[in-house]
């Protein structure tokens, strides 16, 4: 097993200062990197595909920050965010979106398969429902080990409806794994609502079927969020056996970087002007007098000038070589 | 000090020996241990064909049985792999590869290189093959051709006791994911293992028959047909090489090679179907790299592109046997331009 | 008089939040919730009801009473009553939210329309909200699923009945409704009424809303708390009982190490001790002061209002909550005047079998 490093989480009750501070510059990060590599993609400097987690941040960072270093997760292709909400390094992660040999790894992944077992990340996924049936494994490995970590799959409505997730989800709850699931519902898969494609009202409603208790969670409240996850972690740290956590919001851009969205109306607008997880995060703990504006600006400027930094290193970074091209097939063959 | 024992036999001595040796060893399945929920049922069955009978009292907590999703157990197996467990996972049939495919193929097989060699997953997903019970076409496939072409992978195919026993081992400590093959018909077949614990390395071909006149090279249950094969094509005169690749992936080229160039004729002995077999797959070998030592075409002995039929009548002509190999045998060694 | 209209709200949100996770909280389907409000829809078409106004919502409520709708096909006529569903309006036209306001909204086009009794189905939250839209409306909340205090668990065929006599105007005037008491919370400009409790939490942020743990209830306001209640005001229930009907309210300040204890109910498969200490009655009309300098106010169970230093909540009780229908009472007088008694089909030409068979 890799290094794991410990990082305190904080209790689901009142955290403290320096721990909102922390939570907000995990998610100002993310809203930053995401927008800065909506900017550069579409300079055509970006290989491939990606896909951004802009707007969802509060459930990366409000799920993430009750984690440590005996825990384990799982994301999807529009995996930036949980990475950054593990604390995977930041400009590797821009280098690994440009392809270079610097990258998180080395090039060889991509932006829908950035990992770093080290710090309890098992991988964005370019499967659909990809990561559910590891987190049985990593959750299974945990209690096998009597470790105390807890496993947490992050996965979409649309992923939802995959029949890995399904099966992950009995399969947990009948194996009695410290594991979450939590369900993404940002309301569409691809073009696809996720009121048309989900036939139970609601994913948490699915959760009685599988043995675990559901929960419906506002995933434009980092509080919310957090509060909940706090209690699905405990439950499963404890040995009280998995829970199905939904979060509902909206990604502020489409599937993938070029998606001409026509199947959406106002909900970005109207989410950006009112529901926003940073600006309900900033006014209520500048409310609070936890924080001051002061504060979160600074925050804001170190954000800004990390992710300059990403994008400045990773432009300059080497690609990988010829050779790079057969390495790491296997350990020996 | 070596034994008459059962493949099954070997397979479960091998399991025990390393579950002994390492903790982080686990084996799961559907009925791998059986009776599940039903109390005093524990160790029911120890596996369909009996694989991991007793291994389930012997080590407790170790033997996990699943319900029937094999996405999220064979999933499970390779996460928990990744997260320091060295787990045996069954896959029942191959025929069901289908419904946990993408596991083995985009995840496990995958995850070191598109890590950046950041990732180990030293997982062992054992499964049955092949034909010849009757169980028709949706549990009778071959189908590690399939496995062998991802990169990422290592298949396994032991033919013999003795190879079972120590290619079981060999995969539990290897640190990549490895698809191993057991034929169902080969269970019951009783050969010399000995007691100790013993590796045979993955990517070494066994020459079970010398000869110079004719190189067979073959795999799984097609050996002991091959080898059937040789002894009657031995009384005419025609001296056959047998080789068990053993491994598809890694593949030992150079005695398959090494072989064809002495004898310059290739028969290859796949239960497969034809198309993108491994079968195919060695006789490419063979025009590719041993093109100026051929005498005469390569011949391929297969099934043929059909599913497997249920009949007996039917399936004992879908199934190789030795007087097909017989009659490739003397197609390359008559054949005249 | 006009129609005899009866608004139908339902929350399809209730049920589904943390209190699956952290208590023993039911999940009540949707489909049960369409249900009722289909048993509902026999007993107003029963009793003479001819117009339901009812709350569209995203959780799949109103989908499936616009599916029954289509399907419907009345009774066989027996007995020269007509089981026909009164004329179904949903209402269309504002875009949902999926927040407490779209419950406001509903309620408040119902009352508009001239909707004289108001039904809402779901928790305390819902007929909190409900209630705060309804007006002079008579309200009849019907519970669905646990840890519900205000609302009435009554079967919905039972509570159609009551509230159609109600909305035809069968019913002689006092008797059929009783007016609630009310909490009345106030923080600077900000105002939040409850039906049942108003807690004093120490936590700062509204967070997951639900209310699980009583050490961080410092104050507890009670517009009425019974002994035989789940919730929070369980915890007076037991201790100074006072119900639902009697003109004052109680509160109590809560502290973990206090002398007096006591085993409350505070959710489903949750009870717990719980220290408190002052024990006062509160009058209509006097104003409480929140003792805290922060934290968050509960109102019925859900965190909603967070005050800072220097806001100084203060909560009141008032005797002019909503007025809510009594359905045991409305069908006791209905029993005693008769207003379900119906007189005998005319026999019809000789030979007739009275199950309409054959002629």
């Amino acid at each position: 097993m890799t290094d794991t490093e410990e990082r305190k989480a904080p209790t689901g009750r009142t955290p403290t200062r320096e721990h909102l501070l922390d939570v907000y510059r995990m998610m100002r990060t993310i809203r930053e990197f995401e927008e800065r590599v909506h900017a550069e993609f579409a300079t055509g400097e970006i290989p491939g595909f990606v896909h951004l987690y802009a707007g969802e941040e509060a459930s990366a960072v409000g799920v993430c920050s009750n984690l440590d270093g005996r825990d384990t997760i799982a994301s999807t292709h529009r995996g930036h965010g949980h990475c950054i909400a593990r604390g995977v390094d930041v400009v590797e992660m821009m280098a690994e979106i440009y392809g270079r040999k610097t990258g998180s790894c080395h090039g060889k992944g991509g932006s829908m398969h950035i990992a770093d077992l080290s710090k309890g990340m098992l991988g964005a996924n370019g499967i659909v429902g990809g990561g559910p049936p590891l987190i049985c494994g990593t959750a299974l490995a945990a209690k096998l080990k009597g470790t105390g970590g807890v496993s947490v799959a992050f996965f979409g409505d649309g992923g939802s409806n995959q029949g890995t997730t399904l099966e992950s989800m009995n399969l947990a709850s009948v194996w009695n794994l410290p594991a979450v699931f939590v369900a993404e519902n940002n309301g569409y898969a691809e073009t696809t609502s996720s009121a048309w494609s989900v036939a139970s009202d609601n994913i948490a409603d699915r959760a009685a079927g599988f043995g675990m208790p559901g929960v419906i969670v506002d995933g434009f409240d980092f509080f919310a969020v957090h509060e909940a996850a706090s209690e699905a972690i405990a439950r499963a740290r404890d040995g009280g056996g998995p829970t199905l956590i939904e979060m509902k919001f909206t990604r502020y851009y489409g599937h993938f970087e070029g998606d001409q969205q026509t199947y959406r109306a106002d909900e970005v607008e109207h989410a950006r002007a009112e529901l926003d997880c940073l600006k309900r995060f900033a006014d209520r703990v500048t409310e609070t007098g936890e924080l001051s504006r002061a504060d979160l600006r600074a925050v804001d400027a170190q954000v800004a000038s990390l992710i300059d930094q990403a994008v400045d290193e990773a432009k300059a970074a080497p690609l990988p070589a010829e050779a790079d091209l057969l390495t790491d097939v296997y350990v020996r063959y | 000090m070596a034994r008459n024992i059962t493949y099954r036999e070997a397979l479960n001595e091998a399991l025990a020996q390393e579950m002994e040796r390492d903790e982080s060893v686990v084996v799961m399945g559907e009925d791998n241990a059986g009776g599940a929920g039903s109390p005093g049922e524990d160790d029911a069955w120890g596996g369909v064909l009996g694989v991991t009978k007793g291994l389930y009292h012997k080590f407790p907590g170790r033997v996990l049985d699943t319900p029937i999703s094999e996405s999220a157990f064979i999933g499970a197996a390779i996460g928990a792999a990744t997260a320091g467990l060295r787990p045996v996972a069954e896959l029942m049939f191959v025929d069901f590869m289908g419904v946990c495919f993408d596991q083995i193929y985009n995840q496990a097989a995958k995850f070191r290189y598109m890590f950046g060699g950041k990732a180990v997953t030293p997982v062992v997903i054992r499964t049955m093959y092949g034909a010849g019970l009757r169980a028709a076409a949706q549990h009778s496939q071959c189908l590690y051709s399939l496995f062998t072409h991802i990169p990422g992978l290592k298949v396994v195919m032991p033919a013999t006791p003795y190879d079972a026993k120590g290619l079981m081992i060999q995969a539990i400590r290897d640190n990549d994911p490895v698809m191993f093959f057991e034929h169902k018909a080969l269970y019951d077949l009783t050969g010399p293992v000995p007691e100790e614990s013993y590796t045979l390395p993955f990517g070494e071909a066994n020459v079970v028959r010398e000869g110079g006149d004719v190189t067979i090279v073959t795999l799984g249950r097609m050996v002991h047909t091959s080898l059937e094969a040789a002894g009657r094509l031995g009384a005419d005169g025609v001296q056959c090489e047998v080789i068990d690749l053993r491994t598809t992936s890694p593949l030992d080229e150079d005695t398959v090679l090494d072989s064809v160039e002495g004898t310059g004729r290739l028969v290859v002995v796949d239960e497969s179907h034809p198309r993108c077999s491994v079968a195919a797959d060695i006789s490419a070998l063979a025009v590719r790299k041993a093109f100026g030592a051929l005498q005469a075409p390569v011949e391929m002995v297969t099934a043929p592109h059909t599913p497997v039929p249920f009949s007996s009548a039917l399936e004992d002509l879908y199934i190789p046997d030795a007087q097909r190999i017989v009659n490739a045998v003397k197609a390359v060694t008559g054949w005249t331009r | 008089m006009g129609d005899a209209i009866v608004g139908v709200v339902a929350n399809p949100l209730s049920g589904r939040d943390i209190r699956r996770l952290v208590t023993q909280a039911s999940v009540f389907p949707t489909a049960e919730k369409a249900n009722m409000i289909q048993r509902m829809l026999t007993a107003f078409g029963a009793v003479g009801v001819q117009r339901v106004l009812l709350s569209t919502d995203l959780g799949g409520i109103s989908a499936a009473v616009y599916r029954a709708i289509q399907r419907h096909r009345p009774q066989k006529p027996q007995n020269r009553q007509d089981a026909r569903w009164p004329e179904v309006d949903f209402l269309d036209g504002q875009p949902i939210r999926q927040t407490a306001q779209d419950t406001v909204g509903a309620v408040g086009r119902m009352v508009t329309a001239g909707a004289r009794v108001i039904v809402c189905l779901g928790g305390d939250g819902t007929a909190r909200v409900a209630a705060s839209a309804a007006g002079d409306v008579p309200l009849l909340a019907l519970s669905t699923g646990t840890n519900n205090v205000f609302p009435a668990v009554r079967e919905a065929t039972i509570a159609g009945l009551a509230a159609g006599l109600v909305a035809t105007g069968a019913m002689p005037p006092g008797g059929a409704t009783t007016r609630a008491k009310l909490l009345e919370v106030r923080v600077g400009d900000r105002t939040e009424t409850a039906l049942v409790d108003v807690a004093v939490s120490t936590q700062r942020h509204v967070g997951a809303r639900a209310v699980w743990d009583p050490a961080t209830v410092t104050q507890l306001f009670c517009a009425f708390a019974e002994p035989d209640a789940i919730g929070l005001s369980s915890v007076l229930g037991q201790l100074h009982p006072v119900t639902r009907h009697e003109p004052h309210g109680v509160t109590a300040r809560l502290a973990a190490g206090a002398p007096r204890q006591v085993l409350a109910p505070i959710a489903p498969g949750l009870v717990v001790l719980v220290g408190v200490r002052e024990i006062e009655p509160m009058h209509p009309g006097s104003v409480h002061a929140v003792d805290a300098r922060a934290g968050v106010i509960a109102v019925d169970g859900e965190r909603e209002l967070t005050f800072g230093p220097g806001e100084r909540p203060a909560v009141r009780l008032r005797a002019d909550g909503p007025r809510c229908v009594d359905v045991s009472a409305v069908l006791a007088a209905s029993a005693r005047l008769g207003l379900l008694r119906r007189a005998a089909a005319d026999p019809g030409p000789a030979g007739t079998d009275v199950k309409g068979g054959n002629t």
